[in-house]
This record gives structure tokens, C-alpha cells and sequence, in this order.
């Protein structure tokens, strides 16, 4: 994906204002619009922040819970309500009520969590591609009848919709719920891949391809995909926020995924029940999910003024 | 005007059934039968057959729906939205009881929300890059990644156990019916919606002032001499409300079924708490109602925030 069609666009535009370097002539190469991309992304000190936090929190998720197997499930009653302690490697959150180690348990449920999450946003961008590149580029009969399928997908009270299929069709079943959230949630996408394509299908270079005889297939796919993904790419990142927190909420009213598996949710149940004993059982799964939701924002925010190329760096 | 919130309303039928078929489907493909809940070893196949064809299982699937959908739009009937499985009371009965209580918790939360976050953002807006903006954006970022439902059991944990200042959960003490009672009891979940939304709000509010700050006229009222406060309260703030109230009406909805979450944490024995209730229990056609519900509130709401923008700016002309 070299986006050629975006890129290409000389890195000394600017006369670099405020800067005081008015007449030096810029000697650097040509930069396509996916390196300006990640030069402006880099400059966003707070996406940045994102960038690592999240890096780090899929690494624990992908990382511990393949050493420590299937202890997250493990309870032994003897070690039960064992306070945090720094001192302890193996259980440096202690063990909650039933003697679940939580540390374990809380990557555990992490993973499961960004799973969920980056799932469900695949769906969501799978399906708002495809739905609104249709629309926008046959147009016509088609895009109206898509966009009202929209409208009424978006009138849904959503979360209310997500609970009910959740519950109807498999209570703790993961895949459900991230079914039930990619079906709510792929309209934002959709929405935006047509307006994106609505405005490309009369650009030049689409108009060339077609000249050159490029089939349908082909225009879309390596002509207009490419330069219609920065919306999209903003909105996914921002819908895994979105989805963890909708997961953690569903198995938190009991619907999703339900222990001995783990979820953020399950265990805020969980630490709810036993909240005379061990209070401070509520504070890991909630910071956890804070944590995962600031993260993704502020890539997502970052994304956004990256993406615009609008923007232009300055050096 | 009149005669587009007319247009709209009658863009909204089509609209509308989409969802009562979307949500009839649903229903339908889920594994298992509506009258399922009735069997037992006690009940006779016979009796089984009785009750389907009572309910019309025993008919097509168009046929359902369309008699369904027949039925339901005639709201001034009692038994229009159907009668409960689980109490055999009508839904729409049911339903009506439970507005007042989502009502007057949502009711104030938004109140407190508006009166609470307009000041906020403006102030963020004005001292931009202060302390206090920097402090208002830092809380507000964090107050608005925080799951409400995680917010809820934090406070309950700290005002109602520890200090011990409110209850747990719910409306009312068992045969106490005052006033003061019922604002008791309001307070955590009242704290909870509101500091979720005060972050959202004042984050906006803070933007779109900072948007109307800019602007050209704001400059030419502050070189002509005004007085700073009367710029800022006469030519930017009311500019800047009117994204502002745009969000009033797209939260309309959810005063009605969007405080599901808080109101399981509390306990609240309003409509959201009433619809999850309905789906854990296959109460169907009162899940139906819900959803149905909770469409046409986004469908008004979108509806309420056009007009309320025509409103409150001259420059819009439907």
C-alpha cells in the first residue's frame, strides 16, 4: 500500500514558519503520504503514549497466559483472599475470594478483552468497507436501499440490541458477542467508505483506470480502497475502545462471557460480590479497561491528524 | 417547519418497520420457542398445541409478523404491544409504569450535566492551556474513558460502605415514601451518569467555544471596546451552544433506555432494568416493545435535535 495516489507530495512545501528557516532549500527526498503519515503520528506525543501503552498491554495478554496455561481458572481455597504483595512475583495482585491467582486471572482477561475488541472491529471494518464501497460506487437504486438499511441498523437502540442477541443466541459464548457488536457497529464505517468513494469515483486517476481498461473489480480494490482507508483506520481504532468497553459491560450484567473464563466484566462481578472481603478487587479490572480505552484514543486521535493530509509536517 | 418535521415523521415509518422486522427476526431465528418457558413434564402435548395457536405460532412467518405489527401500532389499545409472559400484565401498562422512575433519574442527571458542564468547558475555552484547563481536560479525559458501571461500583464502594453516607441500591426504603427518601437514594446513581456525561460534555463544550473564540466577530466585538464578559456571554457563548444542543436531543434516547447499565448497578427499578430483565426472562413481546421503544426515541430525538438547531439558529431554514 504505497498510496501513490495521495503521496508524492514534496516535503518543502512549507517555508517553515515561525522557524526562522525561510530561504534554506529542503534537499530530502520525496516522501509518500504513508511516511508524512507516520512522521506526523510520531510528532503527536500523546499518540505515541498510545502507541506504546497499547504495544505493551498486547504484549502482556499474548505473552503471560501462554506461560501460565490454564492457571487463571485455578482456584485453591488455602491461598484465598492472600493480600496483593509486591514481594510475591508469582501473585503480585494476591488471590481473590475463591483463591484465583489475579494477576494471572487479570491478563487473562485482557486478552480476552483486546480479542474481543480487535474482532469485533475487524467485523465492523470488513463489512462497513464492503457495504459502503458497494454504495458508493455503483450508486443508484443500490446505495439508496443500503443507506436505509443503515439508517434503520442506526436507529437501533444499539446496546439494548447487542444484550438481546447476546442472550438469545449464546450467553458466554464469545464469538456471539463479537457477532452481536460487528452487527450493530459496521454503519460509522460504511458511512464513511461511501462519501469517501462517492468523491473518488470522479477523481482523475479513477477516470484513467478506467480508461485503461481496469475492470470494477480492480478499480476498487487498487484504486479507491487505498485512498479512501484513513477515516476508517481512525474510526477502527476508536471502535476497539468502543467494543472492550461493550464487552466488559455485557459480561458485567452476566451476559457475556461467563467464568471460569475471563473477562474485565466477569471479574468486576466477581470482586462485586466479595466487596466487604477484598475491596480492592475492583480497581485492577477498572484500570485495566481505563487504560486500554485511553490507549486507543489517543492513538485514534493521533491517527486522525496524521491520516489528514491536509496537514503538513513541519520540519 | 410544520411541514418538515411532517416530512420526517413520515420518512420515520419506513424506518420504523425496518426495525420491527430486524428485531421480529431476531426473535425468530434464536434457538428455541417463545412458549418453551410453558412446558413441563405437567403440561399435555395438547395444551402445548392450544398455546400455539393462541400466540399464532402454528402460522407463516410473514403472517406473524404482519399481525404483530398490525397489533402494535394501534397504541391506544391496552393490549396492543401484547401482555407479558411472566405477570400477564399488558406491556404497554408495564412499560408506562416504569417512565416516571427512568425519568427522574435521567431528568437529573441531565440537568446537572448541562448546568455543570457549560461552565466547565467555557472556562477550559477562555484559559485555554491553564491549570485549570489542563486540570479540567485531564479529569475529563479519564472521567470519560471510565465504564460507567465501573464508576458506579466505585462509588458505591465509597459512599455507601465506607462512609456509609447512601444506600446500595434502590428507589425507595421499604415504607418510607417522602421526598427526601427518594433524593437519598438518587444521589449515587444521579453522580454516576453525571460525571460520565460531564466529561463528554464539557470536552464539547470546550471545543466548540474554542471554535466561536476564533472567529472573526469575536475579534471585532473585543477591538470595537466591549467589555470582555459581555463578548464572552453575548456574542461567543450563545454561538456556542448550538452544538450544544444538538447533543441534547441526540441524548434523548438514552434518558429513556440507555441507563440499562446504572441502573442494574443501582438497582434502579426503571426501563432499562425493566428490559434486560425482559430478555433474560424470553419475555418476548415485551422485548419487542423495548426495542421498539428505544427506535423511536432515536427517531425523535434525531428529529428533536434538527428542529431544536433550526431553532436556535436563524441561519438554518428547513
Amino acid at each position: 500500500m504505497e498510496g501513490t495516489q495521495l503521496g508524492q507530495i514534496p516535503a518543502k512545501a512549507t517555508t517553515g514558519a515561525g522557524q526562522g528557516a525561510v530561504d534554506e532549500v529542503d534537499l530530502t527526498p520525496v516522501r509518500t503520504y504513508w511516511q508524512l503519515a507516520r512522521q506526523r503520528f510520531m510528532q503527536h506525543s500523546l499518540a505515541v503514549v498510545g502507541l506504546i501503552v497499547m504495544a505493551i498491554l498486547v504484549t502482556l495478554a499474548l505473552v503471560v497466559p501462554t506461560i501460565t496455561g490454564s492457571l487463571y481458572a485455578k482456584t485453591s481455597l488455602s491461598l484465598a483472599n492472600h493480600p496483593p504483595s509486591l514481594l510475591n512475583p508469582f501473585a503480585p495482585l494476591g488471590y481473590d475470594s475463591i483463591g484465583m491467582n489475579v494477576f494471572i486471572r487479570l491478563v487473562k482477561a485482557l486478552q480476552t478483552s483486546l480479542f474481543v475488541g480487535f474482532s469485533a472491529v475487524s467485523i465492523i471494518v470488513v463489512v462497513g468497507i464492503t457495504v459502503g464501497a458497494i454504495a458508493g460506487y455503483v450508486g443508484g437504486a443500490v446505495d439508496n436501499l443500503l443507506m436505509r438499511l443503515v439508517d434503520v441498523v442506526l436507529s437501533l437502540p444499539s446496546f439494548f440490541l447487542i444484550v438481546m442477541m447476546v442472550a438469545l443466541f449464546g450467553t458466554g459464548n464469545a464469538i456471539v458477542v463479537i457477532v452481536a457488536i460487528g452487527i450493530v457497529g459496521w454503519t460509522t464505517a460504511a458511512r464513511l467508505v461511501r462519501a469517501e468513494f462517492l468523491s473518488l469515483r470522479e477523481t482523475d486517476f479513477v477516470q484513467a483506470a478506467r480508461a485503461l481498461g481496469a475492470g470494477d473489480r480492480r478499480i476498487i480494490v487498487r484504486h479507491m480502497l487505498p485512498a479512501a482507508m484513513a477515516p476508517v483506520v481512525v474510526a477502527a481504532t476508536l471502535g476497539i475502545a468502543d467494543s472492550v468497553v461493550v464487552e466488559a459491560t455485557l459480561s458485567f450484567l452476566s451476559f457475556g462471557i461467563s467464568p471460569p473464563e475471563a473477562s474485565l466484566g466477569n471479574m468486576l462481578t466477581n470482586a462485586q460480590e466479595f466487596f466487604y472481603r477484598q475491596p480492592i478487587l475492583i480497581l485492577y479490572p477498572g484500570l485495566t479497561l481505563i487504560l486500554v480505552v485511553l490507549a486507543a484514543s489517543f492513538m485514534g486521535d493521533g491517527l486522525r491528524d496524521a491520516l489528514d493530509p491536509r496537514q503538513r509536517v513541519r520540519k | 417547519m410544520a411541514t418538515y418535521v411532517l416530512r420526517r415523521l413520515i420518512q420515520a415509518v419506513p424506518i420504523l418497520l425496518g426495525i420491527a422486522v430486524i428485531s421480529f427476526m431476531i426473535i425468530y431465528l434464536a434457538p428455541g420457542e417463545p412458549i418453551d418457558r410453558f412446558r413441563s413434564g405437567r403440561v399435555s402435548p395438547q395444551t402445548i398445541e392450544n398455546l400455539r395457536r393462541l400466540y399464532g405460532l402454528d402460522q407463516p412467518l410473514p403472517q406473524q409478523l404482519l399481525s404483530w405489527m398490525v397489533a402494535f401500532f394501534q397504541v391506544w389499545r391496552v393490549d396492543a404491544w401484547g401482555y407479558s409472559f411472566t405477570d400477564g400484565q399488558p406491556v404497554i401498562t408495564k412499560i408506562a409504569a416504569r417512565v416516571p422512575y427512568t425519568l427522574e433519574l435521567m431528568g437529573t442527571s441531565l440537568f446537572l450535566t448541562v448546568i455543570i458542564a457549560i461552565p466547565v468547558g467555557v472556562l477550559g475555552a477562555v484559559r485555554q492551556y491553564s491549570w485549570a484547563d489542563k486540570i479540567i481536560m485531564v479529569l475529563a479525559t479519564i472521567g470519560y474513558a471510565m465504564p460507567t458501571f465501573w464508576l458506579g461500583l466505585v462509588l458505591k464502594f465509597v459512599f455507601a460502605i465506607k462512609l456509609d453516607l447512601f444506600p446500595l441500591f434502590g428507589r425507595h426504603t421499604y415504607g418510607d415514601d417522602s421526598i427526601g427518601d427518594l433524593v437519598w437514594h438518587l444521589v449515587l446513581p444521579v453522580m454516576t451518569l453525571t460525571i460520565v456525561s460531564v466529561a463528554g460534555w464539557s470536552r464539547y463544550m470546550r471545543s466548540s467555544m474554542l471554535e466561536v473564540l476564533h472567529q472573526d466577530y469575536v475579534r471585532t466585538a473585543r477591538a470595537k471596546g466591549l467589555p470582555g464578559s459581555r463578548v464572552l456571554f453575548k456574542h461567543a457563548l450563545r454561538n456556542a451552544l448550538i452544538p450544544i444542543v444538538t447533543l441534547l436531543g441526540l441524548t434523548i434516547p438514552s434518558l429513556l433506555v440507555g441507563a440499562a447499565v446504572t441502573e442494574a448497578v443501582f438497582a434502579w427499578p426503571g426501563l432499562g432494568g425493566m428490559g434486560v430483565t425482559a430478555v433474560i426472562e424470553r419475555d418476548y413481546p415485551a422485548v419487542l416493545a423495548f426495542v421498539m421503544v428505544g427506535g423511536a426515541m432515536v427517531i425523535l430525538g434525531n428529529l428533536l435535535a434538527d428542529v431544536l438547531y433550526a431553532f436556535v439558529d436563524p441561519r438554518i431554514k428547513y
